[in-house]
């Protein structure tokens, strides 16, 4: 058995095998139990080794050949298997809470397949293709059945095809560099196709329009699940291309465009998220904001940027489930999700209110909370370097904070007398309660899911050094 | 080990009454077992001087080469008196309870919880240490309020004083980073000029003193009890930053344009806790104004000063605000606390008029007729009627009651004798009796011309304005304007021809970094 068949071509299959099954808790609870063994597979078995249990014995081979191409899971990829993985059964476990468990696992565990295919094929230039699966198969997910897409749908879809292109044509050009590396023009080409397929993927300033769009009109959890999935895979992408390719990782102009990408979506993110009246669109600009994160960590040079990367995924993907589970339930019980229009909940919805402004206030960097850690230890990296970067960068985090003040006064804006209840089922009220520990914890002890993310700067053989 | 040992009772004690609660809610006596939590916990902060100073981390963050600092606490003679003064007002607390309607372990659990949070923040170590504890307190008290508050101003009061708490957490976070900059790690041991000026105002404005503003006028439910130790363990844990500043960190040219910020902010707060109905009604002036003067005694360069105001602001307001069954024979207990706040020789307040950098004396001048109006208004509250006579009450809570609010009293004596460098000082007793002059005086007037007048409203003129309803308005119309231009913004690059309006704003983008590249 071949590692990518393992990772790939087995989750594809059942996740083909979920959409014929109807109960909720039944799709989650395999889709869970089979993410879960992968997860430990990718943390337990080697690659390339063979392996006895018993009278049996066998070996994960890390290739795998299919039409001429090659999909290539090698050992220092096991981490970002375990994580991807192990971070998707975050996704599912919760699903069944908000009743999107069907859709959810099954697009799911398909649309993480694909990625991980993306991230494993060779020639890289095919990842563009299979990310352009991953983003059709998105569209059921995203669309509620019988109704028309709505224009953030769409226009998602515009801006990740339009990337596809931009990709396939930077992968002919590297080409040609490889044969001709002193060819400037051919550089500078390459390095602009890049540039903008990258723009495009990962919804940087200003193609990220679709965004709050999309985290307006449709299911917040699934479109958290989206805005988690295709950004965090992406950006993978992009470590890989400037791993591989030295002229683009020594390139004089590099930290300057990143740094300069990473303020702007962090200052444009946190600014506007800090007017809007819907509670989705401030999601959706949080992620924005930290997207413009990540690619902040990318400028600082070294392992200590890479180190803060990583930092930033497990307590990034907590505090987005965290947000996606509490507007999903309010969006069910509220006619909208304006901000007039939730006043007082917090005495109804204590768990979800309360969920809905932790996640925000994790994300906005505040003491305490699993987002202060990384989010501290960027904002000192930067320090050193600029601080007028930083203050910019901190505009960014106040406007995010800003608009977690603004969703609190709203939701406790009760008129007088009226009573404290909890409208949360058991499950959600559970879900909640972990959930709030683990932010906690993560924000005290950051150390404890290191762990989980020590290898990882491994999978990058020249920025991880 | 010492350090964590009163913080380990007190989050034992209250975990014990909570599960009594739920597991034997008939047990009856839940208050013997606060009380005997919250008296070993007093005793364990003394233990603290068998050896000061002392620290303890908790396990380091990691990566090491991302986090230089892990959270620390430390028992020196700056933490100690605040400590042992908060864990003296939780004892008081409860002992007091014996006279009041309260009798909900989850009150005394809440107090007991408070007040070790409390402790750690006072304790902290470095910077980190302290923003994590803030943060803590800041959660803890949003969600009390939040919890007892009725209508949506208060509500909206209760939100704002937590941004207001969090935007000085982030000042700190902030002469952090400035630090940085300049190639130090901050600690409070280390701390540049350039960040020691915002470590200050972030105290100040954790505590309303710099910008002076008072988010929430009215008090609530919460009265006597868990609202004091609400209200005074919060404004501890701001004010021990301002002992830890160093005094050579506090070099701007900003700082006259502070002093004469806190000297508003001390007089307004002091004229209307003379004026207040009674101390509750009062309360968020007292802090204020004891808040302004601390912060004032900072900005002079006088740490211990800072001390002196910010431990007298606990145990005095503690006095004065359990305070509530009284009868002529128990007047003397808030004179003690009076003296406490006289800053005559050898009482705690004795060395707060010292001036430790350039600042000229002259800038005592202002603060002297505040604390007049503070100790005048005390004087005037305590010698109101009270809720409740302690003559009629049993004969065990006439010795139990009198005896909790004996032990501020007696810590705040100790602590002038014993409490830090510095203490039994005669300090800048001509300051000191020019200000009880002033009370005399003002004391006078209050008894002959203010109970003429009509009690200060929240709602007066001079109010609204220390409320800053101006800023807002204007801040709210910035807002509005800003929020036109965003809506613009999304509507283009949301609406049709979005995907035009981003590619030439891209072109621009490019433009631009190409034109700074050459």
């Amino acid at each position: 058995m071949s590692a990518p068949f393992l990772w790939i071509f087995l989750p594809l299959t059942l996740a083909g095998f979920l959409m014929l099954l109807r109960n909720q808790k039944v799709i989650a609870l395999i889709a869970c139990i089979f993410t879960l063994i992968l997860t430990l597979a990718a943390w337990l078995l080697p690659l390339d080794t063979a392996i006895t249990i018993g009278n049996m014995s066998f070996k994960l081979s890390s290739s795998f050949e299919i039409l001429g191409r090659h999909l290539i899971l090698g050992s220092a990829d096991r981490s970002l298997l375990a994580l991807i993985y192990g971070s998707a059964i975050v996704w599912f476990a919760v699903a069944p809470a908000v009743k999107t468990a069907r859709r959810l696992t099954s697009l799911g565990l398909a649309i993480t397949a694909l990625l991980v295919a993306a991230l494993a094929v060779e020639p890289f230039l095919y990842a563009a293709l299979l990310i352009e699966t991953a983003v059709l198969l998105s569209i059921p997910l995203l669309s509620a059945p019988g109704q028309r897409p709505g224009n953030g749908l769409i226009r998602f879809l515009i801006f990740q095809t339009l990337a596809m292109p931009f990709i396939l044509f930077s992968g002919w050009l590297l080409a040609g560099i490889e044969a001709n590396p002193g060819d400037l023009g051919l550089v500078q080409q390459a390095a602009i196709l890049i540039g903008l397929g990258f723009s495009f993927l990962l919804a940087v300033f200003p193609f990220y329009s679709w965004i709050p769009l999309l985290t307006e009109e449709s299911s917040p959890y699934t479109v958290g699940f989206i805005l988690w999935m295709f950004p965090t895979v992406t950006i993978f992408f992009g470590l890989g291309f400037l791993d591989h390719y030295t002229w683009l990782r020594d390139a004089p102009a590099l930290g300057t465009v990143l740094t300069t990408v990473g303020v702007l979506m962090v200052v444009s993110g946190g600014l506007l998220a800090a007017f809007q009246q819907h509670l989705g669109r401030i999601m959706g600009y949080a992620v924005i904001i930290e997207t413009g994160f990540s690619i902040l960590t990318l400028s600082l040079r070294g392992t200590v940027g890479l180190n803060i990367f990583f930092m930033l995924f497990i307590p990034r993907t907590l505090s987005l489930v965290v947000w996606a589970l509490a507007l999903t339930i309010l969006k069910e019980h509220s006619p909208t999700l304006i901000l007039s229009d939730i006043r007082g909940l917090v005495r109804i919805w204590p768990f979800a209110t309360s969920g809905l402004v932790l996640a925000n206030l994790a994300l906005a960097g505040m003491p305490l909370l699993a987002g202060f850690p990384p989010h501290q230890a960027i904002w000192e990296g930067l320090a050193s370097t600029s601080l007028s970067v930083v203050i910019w960068v901190l505009l960014g985090n106040l406007g995010l904070f800003f608009s977690a003040i603004r969703v609190m006064l709203a939701f406790s804006a009760a008129p007088e007398g009226a009573p404290w209840e909890s409208r949360e089922t058991a499950a959600q009220r559970i879900l909640f309660a972990i959930s709030f520990l683990a932010l906690l914890l993560l924000g005290l002890f950051p150390q404890w899911v290191l762990p989980l993310w020590t290898k990882l700067p491994a999978i990058f053989t020249h920025l991880g050094q | 080990m010492f350090i964590l040992l009163p913080i380990f009772l007190m989050l034992l004690t209250a975990l014990t009454l909570m599960l009594l609660r739920f597991v034997r809610p008939k047990f009856k006596y839940p208050w013997m077992v606060a009380v005997g939590g919250a008296t070993l916990a007093l005793i364990g902060i003394f233990l603290w001087h068998i050896r000061l100073p002392q620290s303890i981390s908790l396990a380091p963050w990691q990566p090491v080469t991302l986090f230089f600092f892990s959270p620390t606490w430390l028992a020196d003679g700056i933490s100690w008196p605040y400590a042992l003064s908060l864990a003296a007002l939780a004892a008081a607390v409860i002992w007091t309870s014996v006279v009041r309607a309260e009798n909900d372990p989850a009150a005394w659990s809440g107090t007991l919880l408070l007040t070790a949070l409390g402790i750690l923040a006072v304790a902290a170590e470095n910077p980190l240490t302290l923003i994590l504890v803030w943060s803590s307190i800041d959660l803890t008290e949003l969600i009390t309020m939040l919890r007892s508050t009725e209508g949506e101003e208060q509500n909206q009061g209760v939100v704002i004083a937590f941004a207001a708490r969090v935007a000085g957490t982030g000042l700190v976070l902030w002469a952090n980073l400035v630090s940085t900059a300049g190639g130090i790690l901050m600690n409070f041991r280390a701390t540049p000029a350039s960040a020691g000026t915002y470590l200050l105002i972030a105290a100040g404005l954790r505590l309303g003193v710099l910008p002076l503003h008072l988010p929430y006028l009215k008090e609530n439910v919460l009265r006597r009890g868990f609202g004091t130790s609400l209200r005074l363990v919060s404004a501890a844990a701001s004010l021990s930053l301002l002992a830890r500043i160093p005094t050579n960190a506090l070099k701007s040219s900003l700082l006259p344009y502070l002093l004469i910020l806190a000297a508003v902010a001390a007089l307004y707060a002091g004229w209307m806790w003379l004026r207040a109905s009674d101390e509750i009604l009062g309360r968020p002036f007292w802090v204020l104004g004891m808040a302004s003067l601390s912060v004032a005694a900072s900005l002079r360069g006088n740490p211990t000063g800072s001390i002196g105001w910010g431990v007298m602001l606990i145990l005095g307001g503690g006095l004065l605000f359990l305070f509530s069954a009284r009868q002529r024979s128990t007047i003397w207990l808030p004179l003690l606390g009076l003296w406490g706040l006289s800053a005559l020789p050898f009482s705690p307040t004795a060395s707060v008029w010292q001036t430790g950098n350039q600042n000229s004396w002259l800038f005592v001048i202002p603060f002297l007729p505040a604390q007049g109006l503070l100790m005048a208004g005390f004087i005037r509250h305590a010698f109101h009627p009270g809720e409740t006579s302690l003559e009629s009450q049993e004969r065990w809570t006439k010795v139990l009651y009198p005896t909790g609010l004996f032990l501020l009293a007696a810590i705040a004596i100790l602590l002038g004798l014993w409490g830090w460098d510095g203490a039994r000082s005669l300090g800048e007793w001509w300051a000191a009796i020019i200000a009880n002059v002033l009370t005399a005086g003002f004391t006078a007037l209050a008894l002959t011309v203010l109970v003429r007048l009509v009690p200060a409203s929240s709602s007066n003129r001079w109010t609204r304005i220390f409320r800053l309803e101006r800023v807002y308005h204007t801040l709210t119309a910035l807002y509005d304007f800003f929020r036109r231009i965003a809506n613009i913004i999304t509507s283009s690059l949301e609406g049709e021809g979005g995907l035009l309006w981003s590619l030439l704003l891209l072109a621009l983008i490019l433009s631009v970094l190409s034109t700074r590249g050459r």
